[in-house]
């Protein structure tokens, strides 16, 4: 240090400390010039601001107070203003604090960092003070949506536009409410008497209607039929949720209701329905590190991601945000956040057994039809040459191999494996008959030479647990080699054991093609009864015969073994049908854990123990630790779906009004915090709400004060009429009068009606209908995009066309973040976040889909045939046919003319391709 | 509302001249300037956040925040997460306690529980005029380490391969979130108008572990997902099979008149106009992908630089192949590149998963890596492409400085790894970030992969804090609310 600056320095600093601090005079100038940028009005990096008291004494995130008075030397402050480390000193741009300005305010904090109360320029904004916080407002008059919307376009010196012509409202409204376009029978009736009640009366009783609602609940749940993540393994009991949502929309399950049953739907005869808390992407036990850091992070994000599906969808709040730190927008504490995790913290992402009576009666069934197996089994094993016998035995197989020998007795058995075709072996249910035809080994005590779980699959007690398939299967740690122990309660005599490497024959690595099995005899030495010595050499490229061999076997022997082999594949058949209707993946519920307030999130750092409570900003419900974990959902239900919480009526009629006009009057359906978007109408918005509660929650009853308005059956053109004059010439008068575009470029204010492109979804279904190939088949398991319906990245789409696939899309089994090869692209949620509204982008890999997919050109073949069935040779009135199915009109003269010449050239199908291609079949009317 | 009539303002007037807008939509789309945003109609307008994107050109190139010193980005992914320990962070000390417990480590890391320290399982030595120490398990990468800056003290938020690789894509651990290549071509869109703009080219073995979430666009339009294609697999829909040309010809035709008839009974909807050029573009990548991926005009000394003539080692073959893939995107303007080394979970075998074989496997994954990678630098530094383009190597985590118990191979570690970067606008040579003696955590200039993503986002002249989406009441970033450029990888 030089002299000079010493001496200033010196100088300063005692002139600091001869005379007290003031902040006003000293301190805030230092503040505002260094640190305001970043800790201020517009950003508070760290939590931290520095210009209002209240805020600045608090300090930063997680962190306690920065400015400690009368302790400089313990404040962080001024460490961080004096340290010499380039990652943490302050201003971390820029100057550095004057060793003065340094000195003032190390004097101030000494001092007793004296702030006087009413100097701030910034008032703290109370973030309770915003509208949707607040009651809704019941207007007394009983007035419409039209006049709503009417003041205010007049507002803006805008009017409505005409009415659009009855069929293009027609198609509207039909896509809208049903996802389809109208059948010609339906433009035809309409026609005759114009009766739009009667028309919104049939799509809304259509069972179609909730095939299309449903569908954009499941956009805001975030729903797939996977797990997530890196494994992304099938979650096949996912998709009772799903038909659960259709119902309930078909049904109009009272919307209060349906938030109840989705989150306490186990006391109310719904089981499925609690599908809704557990829709996120999760990992598996086996997918979480095996130290307990790594566990207690895992169940961190997995209840986040409950509480954020409860908070965006029904409440319209991103109270996630405050899992690290206070919200930064909203009155949401990470207290509140974390007592939002305790009504749900003894829910777990498994399957749970459905209690339906038909679920109960099919565990009943499964049980008869398990023995009547055991019987068969029994008269099969008579045709199986014996081990060691000298006759050479069938090759290994995948599927399932028997090993019959004389039989013996003992208590323990023990098959191990001496070579795979490749990878560590897996063995999918070892069992071991006894002479009475029973399967002893199942669930008895089992030993291995170590296990390989992965995604919670391959477990050691899947080998004998029952249950067939890779997922239920045991693996072994070592490549090429393992075995199986399986010890008896006590002594059996048992001839036969049967195994397989996946019993549901769809995975064939992994296999044991050389094995031994031996049992124990009394002594306790081991003795080989069967091994794969005298089998046919294993060889890949020869296709095996699968199970039960009959080569061999006399005529008759063969016949009669061939018919007993049928029974079996079919009542295996019906097992696993029957399996499949008794779970739902809708979560288990047990002790809830106990939940803390973590410091920043971090689950290595709680702090206080935290009981169930709703967002202290918005209610006073709270729950002690004690309150069971039932209980703990049905008090936040009920607080959620009551007519007193401000955010959930106007949040799901904000929902509905978006589905119809694309945007809703707050265009930020899951955000109605301070960081939302404020409504266009708020007085609508709350007429809306006071209607829906009033009607019973009744969603239908809004679709049709909606639909049938006049704002909703504008034209989408609207402009062409507000800007005609007299002869009908377009005037271009937007010089002195604007003109609506320029006024309202965005439709906010729904001058005219606000077209836009169909979904994903209802493209595809719509071209399947067109073409006469639409399925209507409802429910069930999801048919398959891809070659596989879960598992480790690399889907294959699936490109033939069946019955199966052509039905709606809303029933495709629906892999987490994978995008479907031709609709994908159209902005198809891929269940990863929430998707609270479609975005509608324009890119050339969707024309490329839609122009060149397999599939566009199998449904344009197929609707060629269909036309020409309807219409017969004449072109012309193919070419009719065709547009009016398409559009729902006639082709114009000009029309007629373009299309003639090419389908004479190139055949029908050309049409129909473009045809489904075109912006006026891809955009709603 | 008054804002939209500003932003109306901005894009032309043009517009609302009907006589103009309709004598220019049947021959010149693409030159007039749309309001409307690529689906996020008045969103960002109205909060003036991001880029404005015309809808008939997405891919259009736009400005970058500030003058950025790379252009375009190829991302060399390798999934599974290397070994820091065999490769880049050479740790002598280890090479001393081989074979000795580490005293105060770990009980239980990610799989189970901890072995033995175990040295590297490759010999070290000094390269270039750095003198930079790297293993014998890439020599050919290894002589390039002058052009290269390393960041050794990386740090991941999670130790499980989903998780972890998701936060290196996309910044956050959940999936859903847009991957680095979406945000880069949603800010910049693309030099190139006849390709994709973000390319992403899975390994010949397989996709990665996360597969799509790699490229997935999360909440951004989906024009702003990588679109995948290899050396092995182009395009998905290309052309219509089995279709003869003229017919397809005369569909396409067809198509144009009835959406040019459409247009004009709709005029100003930009929406429209979108699609319909849409279609144009479509119709020209028809012609130029396929033209891309026909390495038959490459000159026989370049597949031999790369490996891509080695009828030994197949994969290596392929993945060379998807290195000079990667070039010619490049040359042709394409955005960003993500070039996959490793497939998914495959206890190591087809990826660098190495848990429990680990120089057994490596010994595999390294001849395929190798040659072609650095052969790819070194062709683009030869033809001056590295000027303005960055190369980024990079992986989700790093590995354990001790065996796992009763194997050899290492357990993940989310706490000190290496990736880097070289070409435009980074410095040569530097090697920045220290992790312990052990190699097991880092200790000095602690970055999480926050700051690696933000310091690549700052080398194409953005600025991390400013690029953002609104998306369920929050604007999101790639870094979320974290980030820092590392300035001393900075040329």
């Amino acid at each position: 240090m030089k002299l000079t600056s010493l001496l200033t320095y010196l100088f300063v600093a005692t002139a600091a400390l001869a005379a007290p601090v003031d902040f006003v005079r000293d301190v805030r100038p230092i503040f505002e010039k260094n640190c305001y940028d970043c800790h201020g009005e517009k950003k508070q990096k760290g939590g931290l601001r520095l210009d209002m008291k209240t805020a600045a004494l608090k300090g930063g995130d997680n962190e306690g107070p920065n400015i400690i008075p009368g302790k400089a030397k313990e404040s962080s402050l001024i460490h961080l203003i004096t340290s010499t480390d380039e990652d943490e000193v302050m201003p971390p741009k820029g100057e550095r604090l004057a060793a003065a300005q340094i000195a003032t305010l190390r004097a101030w904090i000494n001092e007793g960092a004296m702030w006087p109360d009413g100097v701030d320029v910034v008032k703290l904004k109370d973030k309770r003070d915003h509208w949707s916080f607040k009651p809704i407002n019941a207007p007394t008059a009983r007035p419409t949506i039209d006049s709503f919307i009417d003041t205010k376009l007049f507002e803006q010196g805008l009017h409505r536009s005409p009415p659009a012509d009855p069929v293009s409202w027609l198609r509207r409204v039909t896509f809208d409410l049903t996802g389809l376009p109208p059948e010609l029978e339906d433009v035809e009736a309409f026609l005759k008497k114009l009766d739009h009640a009667a028309v919104v009366e049939r799509l809304l009783s259509s069972p179609r209607y909730g095939e299309r609602w449903a569908q954009h609940w499941l956009d805001v749940v975030r729903f797939a039929d996977t797990h997530g993540f890196e494994v992304n393994t099938e979650r096949p009991n996912a998709w009772p949720y799903r038909d659960y949502v259709i119902r309930a929309f078909n049904k109009d399950t009272p919307y209060d209701r349906f938030i109840k049953e989705q989150i306490v739907g186990d006391t109310l005869g719904e089981d499925a329905a609690t599908g809704f808390l557990v829709t996120a992407s999760v990992l598996l036990p086996g997918q979480i590190g095996k130290d307990e850091p790594s566990k207690r992070l895992a169940r961190q994000d997995s209840l986040d991601e409950m509480v954020n599906n409860i908070g965006q969808t029904f409440l319209g709040l991103s109270i996630g945000c405050a899992r690290c730190h206070d919200h930064k927008f909203d009155p949401i504490t990470a207290k509140d956040y974390y007592a939002m995790q305790a009504f749900v913290a003894g829910v777990e992402y498994e399957d749970r057994e459905l209690r339906t009576p038909e679920a109960i009666a099919a565990r009943a069934r499964v049980i008869q039809i398990k023995n009547q197996v055991a019987a068969l089994d029994k008269q099969l094993s008579r045709f199986v040459p014996l081990a060691k016998s000298g006759v050479k035995r069938s090759m290994i197989n995948a599927r399932e191999n028997v090993d019959r020998f004389a039989p013996m007795t003992t208590k323990r058995v023990r098959f191990s494996i001496r070579e795979t075709n490749n990878l560590e072996p897996c063995i999918d249910e070892l069992e071991v008959f006894s002479t009475a035809g029973e399967n002893i080994a199942l669930n008895a005590a089992v030993t291995v030479s170590g296990e390989n779980v992965t995604a919670d699959r391959h477990k050691m007690r899947f080998v004998n647990d029952g249950n067939y398939g890779n997922s239920r299967s045991w693996m072994s740690n070592e490549t090429g080699k393992g075995w199986v122990m399986i010890e008896f309660e006590q002594e059996n005599e048992i001839d036969r054991i049967i195994w397989g490497r996946d019993r549901q024959g769809k995975f064939k690595d992994r296999l044991a093609t050389s094995y031994v099995i031996e049992i124990a005899d009394a002594s306790g030495a081991w003795k080989i009864v069967a091994d794969s010595d005298d089998r046919e050499r294993y060889d890949a490229s020869k296709s095996p015969q699968l199970g039960f061999v009959t080569k061999g076997l006399l005529q008759d022997e063969a016949a009669a073994a061939g018919q007993l082999l049928t029974q079996k594949r079919e009542l295996e058949r019906e097992i696993s049908n029957l399996d499949a209707a008794q779970k739902v993946f809708a979560g288990i519920f047990r002790k809830p854990d106990e939940i803390h307030l973590l410091n920043r999130g971090d689950p290595e750092q709680p702090k206080e123990e935290v009981t169930p409570a709703v967002l202290s900003a918005l209610g006073n419900v709270k729950l002690d630790k004690q309150t069971p974990e039932q209980q703990r959902r049905a008090v936040l239900a009920g607080w959620i779906a009551s007519p007193q919480n401000p955010l959930t009526a106007r949040v799901m009629v904000n929902r509905i009004w978006q589905g119809h006009f694309g945007t809703g009057l707050v265009q930020t359906p899951s955000d109605f915090g301070n960081n939302g978007i404020k409504p266009t109408h708020p007085e609508l918005l709350d007429w809306l709400a006071t209607e829906f509660i009033r009607s019973g929650w009744s969603v239908k009853h809004m679709h049709r004060l909606i639909v049938l308005s006049e704002t909703y059956r504008q034209r989408s053109d609207g402009e062409l009429e507000s800007w005609s004059v007299g002869n009908g010439q377009p005037a271009f008068h937007y010089s002195t009068t604007p003109a609506p575009h320029e006024i309202d470029s965005d439709v906010r204010l729904l001058w005219r009606f606000p077209s836009r492109r169909l979904e994903a979804e209802a493209i595809r279904d719509s071209m399947l209908a067109i073409s006469g190939q639409l399925n209507l088949k409802m429910y069930g398991r999801g048919y398959d995009l891809f070659d596989k319906r879960g598992g480790l990245a690399g889907f294959n789409p699936v490109e033939t066309s069946t019955p199966e696939n052509q039905r709606r899309m809303i029933y495709a089994h629906k892999v987490r973040r994978e995008p479907e090869a031709v609709f994908g692209a159209f902005d198809c949620p891929d269940a990863g976040q929430s998707t609270a509204s479609r975005r509608a982008s324009t890119t050339p890999i969707q024309a490329l889909n839609l122009f060149n997919s397999r599939f566009t050109l199998d449904q344009s073949t197929a609707f060629a045939v269909r036309v020409k069935k309807e219409s017969g040779d004449d072109i012309a009135q193919q070419i009719q046919r065709a547009y009016q199915l398409v559009l729902t009109r006639e082709p114009t003269a000009e029309e007629q003319n373009d299309a003639m010449p090419i389908i004479k050239k190139h055949g029908l199908t050309v049409l129909c391709r473009a045809l489904f291609n075109s912006n006026e079949f891809l955009f709603q009317p | 509302m008054k804002h939209h009539a500003e932003h109306l303002s901005i894009t032309g007037r043009a517009l609302l001249d009907r006589r103009q807008f309709l004598s220019n939509s049947a021959t010149a789309l693409g030159s007039i300037a749309l309001t409307n945003l690529l689906g996020l109609d008045g969103l960002l307008a109205a909060e003036n956040h991001g880029p404005l994107i015309d809808p008939a050109r997405p891919y259009a190139p736009r400005q970058s925040h500030f003058p950025g010193k790379a252009k375009n980005v190829i991302v060399i992914f390798c999934a599974g997460a290397v070994s820091q320990l065999e490769t880049w962070d050479y740790k002598p000390e280890l090479i001393k306690w081989d074979g000795r417990p580490l005293p105060g480590g770990p009980a239980v890391t990610f799989q189970g529980p901890a072995g033995n320290l175990a040295r590297p399982q490759y010999e070290f030595r000094q390269r270039g005029k750095t003198g930079k120490w790297v293993s014998d398990m890439i020599p050919h990468l290894a002589e390039l380490t002058d052009d290269i800056a390393f960041v050794h003290s990386l740090t991941s938020k999670s130790n499980t391969h989903g998780p972890a690789e998701n936060f290196l894509s996309t910044g956050f651990v959940l999936d859903g979130f847009p991957s680095l290549g979406s945000w880069v071509t949603y800010a910049l869109g693309s030099e190139s108008q006849e390709l994709p703009s973000y390319v992403a080219i899975p390994d010949p073995r397989g996709v990665p572990q996360n597969g799509a979430n790699n490229w997935g666009p999360g909440f951004l339009p989906a024009a702003f997902q990588g679109t995948t294609m290899s050396s092995k697999n182009p395009v998905r829909h290309l052309a219509a099979t089995g279709v003869p040309r003229d017919a397809d010809q005369a569909a396409r035709s067809l198509l144009q008149k009835m959406n040019a008839r459409h247009l004009a009974a709709h005029p100003g909807d930009s929406k429209l106009a979108a699609r319909i050029a849409s279609y144009e573009l479509a119709a020209r990548m028809q012609l130029s992908v396929p033209e891309i991926n026909d390495l038959s005009t490459e000159p026989m000394h370049i597949l031999k630089s790369y490996g891509a003539d080695d009828t030994q080692n197949p994969d290596k073959a392929a993945f060379a192949k998807n290195c000079i893939l990667a070039r010619r995107l490049i040359e042709k303007g394409v955005r960003f590149v993500q070039l996959f080394n490793g497939a998914y979970a495959s206890g190591g075998k087809l990826n660098w998963d190495g848990h429990s074989a680990l120089k057994e496997q490596y010994d595999v994954h390294s001849r395929i890596l190798d040659q072609p990678a650095a052969a790819l630098i070194r062709d683009l530094k030869q033809r001056g492409l590295l000027q303005d383009t960055l190369v980024v190597w990079c992986t989700e985590f790093g590995r354990m400085p001790f065996f796992q118990k009763g194997a050899k191979g290492r357990d993940h570690n989310p706490d000190g790894f290496t990736c880097w970067m070289t070409g435009a606008g980074v410095k040569p040579g530097v090697s920045h970030g220290v992790t312990d003696d052990l190699g097991q955590k880092a200790i000095e200039h602690i970055h999480p992969l926050y700051h690696f993503n933000a310091t690549i986002l700052h080398l194409l002249g953005l600025d991390f804090e400013k690029l953002s989406f609104e998306h369920n009441g929050i604007q999101r970033r790639l870094t979320n609310v974290e980030g820092k450029v590392i300035r001393e990888v900075l040329a």
